[in-house]
Order: C-alpha cells, then sequence, then structure tokens
C-alpha cells in the first residue's frame, strides 16, 4: 500500500532529480578546485632542496636537466606556496607561508632536481618518496604518520624519520657517512649491497631486529635481543636504526 | 642649631678651628647645656690623652705576644668566675651552657667543615628517601630507578608541559583530521615513553630502556613543537 500521496511522490521525485544534477555539477567543480602550480628554477653549483609541508605527499625524482622544477597541487585553493631562492638554495615553507590558517588541505609536491641536490625534506603528515638522489644530505622527516621510501640513494648523510609508517631504504653507505632511521610503529627495511660496511646500531624495544645475511658472531646482542651492536665490513659508515614498536629488517641486494 | 648639630662642631671647637663667630656660638650653648658640656669634656679628655701619649702606640712590639698577653688576662678573668657561677651539681646542658669556648682559627675552620660535612649527608640521605617514594607520571612509577633519571624525567616534564600548552592554544584551529592524526601519533610515542618506564620501574639500571625513555621523550618535544607552529 502506497502511503505517499501522488503529488508528494512526484514533489519527492523533483527533489531527487535535483539533487541529482547538483551532485552531478558539483563533482566536477571539487575537481577542479584542486590547484596545480609549477614552478622552475635554475640549479646552481651545490643544488640544495628544503621542503616544509604540512600535509601531503612529496615526491623527489632526478632528472638530466640542470635546473629544479616544482609541481604542487592544492586541494584548498586558499593555499599559500611561495618558493624562496637563497644562497643556501631552494626554500619551500608551506608551515611559515600558512602560518594561523585552517584551510591549507593537503599540498602535494612533486619535485625534480639534478642527480647531485641534497634534499631536505619535512611534512607534518604525508608520504615521502625519494629517488636516486646522489648527493650529500638526503632527510625525510614526517612529524606524524606516512610512510617513507628512499630509494637508490647514495648520500653521505641519511635522516629518515616518521612516527607511524614504514620506512624503506635502498641503497649505498658511503665510508665515513652518517645514516639515522627511526620510526615510532611501522617496519624500517634497509636494503644494501652485499660489500657495504658500517657500524651498526639498531634498537627495538619489541626485539624484532632481523640482520639477515648481515648478521655474524662478532655482533653483540643486549638486552635480550632488544639491541644490536657491531661492525659489517670495514665498518666506516654509521648507522643508527631505532624502532620503539616495530620492526627492523636488513636485506642483502 | 640643636645640641646635635653642637655636639658635631665640638671636635672642632676642642681643636680651634671653627671661625671665630661659630666658636663663640659653641661656647655660648656649652655655658647653658648640660650635655653638650659633658660631651665637650669627655671628648676633651680623650683628645688630651691622645696628645699626652703620641708616640706610645705607633707600633705594636709583638703581635703574638700581645695577643697571648690579652689571652691570659681573658683566662684568668673566666677561670675565677666559672666554679662561682656553675654549681657542682648542675646537669650536663647547664654546663654546656654556660662553658666559655675558646677557639683558635684552625679549630674554628675544622668546625664549620664539619658542620657542612654533617648538613651535606643529611641532605643525601633526605634526598634518597625522598626519591624513594617515586615519581608518579603516565600512569607509572620511577620509585627505584636512578636519581639521574628522575632528574631528567622532571625536566623533560616540564618542556614538555610548556609546549603542551602551545599546541592547546592552537588545536582548536586545526581541522578534525590533523587534531586526530596528532593525538593518534603522540599515543603510540607515550606508549614507548610507558613501556621504557615500567621497564626501568623492574630494572632501574637497564640501560637500553633509558635510552629509549630519552629518545622517546626528546621525540615528544619534537612533536609537540612541530605541531605548536600550525
Amino acid at each position: 500500500m502506497n502511503i505517499y500521496s501522488p503529488a508528494t511522490v512526484s514533489r519527492m521525485r523533483n527533489i531527487a532529480a535535483l539533487l541529482a544534477f547538483l551532485f552531478a555539477l558539483g563533482l566536477p567543480v571539487s575537481v577542479s578546485a584542486q590547484q596545480k602550480v609549477s614552478r622552475h628554477f635554475p640549479a646552481g653549483k651545490n643544488v640544495r632542496l628544503e621542503l616544509k609541508n604540512i600535509s601531503g605527499t612529496i615526491t623527489v625524482e632526478t632528472w638530466a636537466r640542470e635546473e629544479i622544477k616544482i609541481t604542487a597541487s592544492m586541494e584548498a585553493p586558499t593555499a599559500r606556496f611561495n618558493p624562496r631562492q637563497t644562497d643556501a638554495g631552494l626554500v619551500i615553507d608551506v608551515v611559515s607561508d600558512n602560518r594561523g590558517r585552517n584551510d591549507v588541505g593537503d599540498v602535494n609536491f612533486k619535485v625534480q632536481v639534478p642527480a647531485r641536490s641534497s634534499v631536505d625534506l619535512e611534512t607534518r603528515r604525508g608520504q615521502i618518496t625519494v629517488s636516486n638522489i646522489q648527493g650529500d644530505l638526503v632527510r625525510a622527516h614526517v612529524s606524524t604518520e606516512g610512510t617513507i621510501e628512499l630509494s637508490g640513494i647514495n648520500a653521505a648523510r641519511v635522516f629518515a624519520s616518521n612516527t607511524i609508517g614504514d620506512i624503506y631504504f635502498d641503497g649505498e653507505f658511503a665510508s665515513g657517512g652518517t645514516y639515522e632511521f627511526k620510526s615510532g610503529q611501522g617496519t624500517i627495511t634497509l636494503r644494501l649491497p652485499a660489500n657495504c660496511g658500517f657500524r651498526l646500531v639498531a634498537m627495538a624495544p619489541a626485539k624484532k631486529i632481523s640482520m639477515g645475511q648481515f648478521w655474524h658472531n662478532g655482533m653483540k646482542l643486549l638486552g635480550d635481543g632488544r639491541k644490536i651492536t657491531g661492525d659489517v665490513g670495514d665498518g666506516r659508515a654509521s648507522v643508527t636504526v631505532t624502532n620503539y614498536q616495530g620492526n627492523i629488517n636488513f636485506l642483502r641486494r | 642649631m640643636n645640641c646635635e648639630q653642637y655636639q658635631d662642631l665640638l671636635s672642632d671647637f676642642i681643636d680651634g678651628s671653627l671661625t671665630p663667630s661659630d666658636h663663640e656660638t659653641v661656647e655660648a650653648h656649652l655655658g647653658v647645656c648640660g650635655v653638650c658640656a659633658e660631651a665637650r669634656s669627655d671628648l676633651n679628655s680623650i683628645v688630651s690623652f691622645c696628645r699626652e701619649h703620641r708616640g706610645e702606640y705607633e707600633a705594636v712590639p709583638n703581635e703574638g705576644a700581645l695577643w697571648l698577653r690579652i689571652s691570659n688576662i681573658i683566662e684568668s678573668q673566666s677561670g675565677v668566675s666559672s666554679p662561682a657561677v656553675v654549681p657542682a651539681e648542675a646537669g650536663w646542658w647547664f654546663r654546656l651552657m654556660n662553658r666559655h669556648w675558646q677557639l683558635s682559627f684552625p679549630q674554628l675552620a675544622s668546625g664549620v667543615a664539619a658542620i657542612v660535612l654533617v648538613v651535606s649527608l643529611l641532605a643525601v640521605i633526605g634526598a634518597r628517601r625522598f626519591s624513594g617514594s617515586g615519581v608518579q607520571s603516565s600512569g607509572l612509577s620511577l620509585a627505584s630507578t636512578g636519581s639521574s633519571v628522575q632528574d631528567r624525567y622532571r625536566q623533560r616534564q616540564q618542556v614538555i608541559a610548556y609546549w603542551n600548552d602551545r599546541v592547546e592554544l592552537n588545536k582548536a584551529r586545526w581541522n578534525p583530521q590533523m587534531r586526530e592524526t596528532f593525538d593518534r601519533n603522540m599515543s603510540v610515542i607515550d606508549a614507548a615513553v610507558n613501556d621504557s618506564l615500567s621497564q626501568l620501574t623492574q630494572n632501574p639500571h637497564d640501560e637500553i630502556s633509558e635510552e629509549i625513555l630519552n629518545g622517546a621523550l626528546n621525540d615528544k618535544i619534537q612533536l609537540l613543537q612541530e605541531f605548536s607552529q600550525l
């Protein structure tokens, strides 16, 4: 039995049609609200990029051109993004540029730089991906949650840290270099060549440290397996890995 | 002028260095004021004595001998009075309180050093007893951990409280997603802090837990600092 009168049913149909029409109109509007901005900067002798984001992904790739290209996709049209080229390098500070704003939303960066660049990347939330950097420094810091993927890295100093999320490093350890990886909750995986040499301090209170083929009897297992110290190969690079609640895995390439 | 002002001029009056008019004024006042006249008389006698014995006291012939003489005089006077003042049946407290103490500088210095040492020992013992009661935080106690760990933990907690206040001021401005993310991640770090505190409660000398605790507290401070900028 129909409980609505024909007039009511007709009115409901009209409202449904209007809502469908508005929805169909609104969808492309929300897509077009994503603002995409690209900027090019000349690469100096020593290329250094410093990028501080609030929320969103950061992807850094290398290319053969002598310039830096920044592409930012901004979720909110009100978000500010003012790159500054200084003597120290290219600086993008979304945090300072949007201080006091609550409507910034995600800003997703794609950055292309020469391979010899140093990159110092930071975001409060979001994934960081860096590939094929051969410069002095690679720093990737996610204050809260977001995975960090560093692949094809050959830098003298590498620092990667987050609170929630995996950290993956695939690269070389330079002799005399410093490498630090730290996560609160997530898996840290280091994929290294068989001939690499480093002095290791690895700490995981959850006792989940897997040295794989890098393990040897000269290594010290401390605190019921919560900490491992020892040299691998010539031990000339300094490697510190800390994971409060997750695993630490070493893989041989 | 009042008497005080007249008495200020007495020294110059006796020396004869006042102007004639001032000299006359002071002299007239001394003629009618007994108090000032008496003060003039006292001062006059002192000045006269000094003038008469000028040169006799310029150099002390032997300081050691002089001090010995003074010491002997004091000793002889105290020796005479003591037996008369303290009765034979007096208690130890009465004797102690009525005893004349005479200490040389090395004895006095040794006494002060001993007092400082005793006070320091008492302070250390007191601090250890106090620390035995434990610092309560995050639902856990640092009851038996070393005092240095506790001190560092307290210092860190103060810093955390400061930055936490800063964050709370800004938190209302963040979008709900960011607030949830912050709280979720803070709980991960808090779990690391609590785990290491728990380990330290069981084993106060666990260096790994101490290391983890320090690292987690530093991470917490860093997270708060970073979010206080938003």
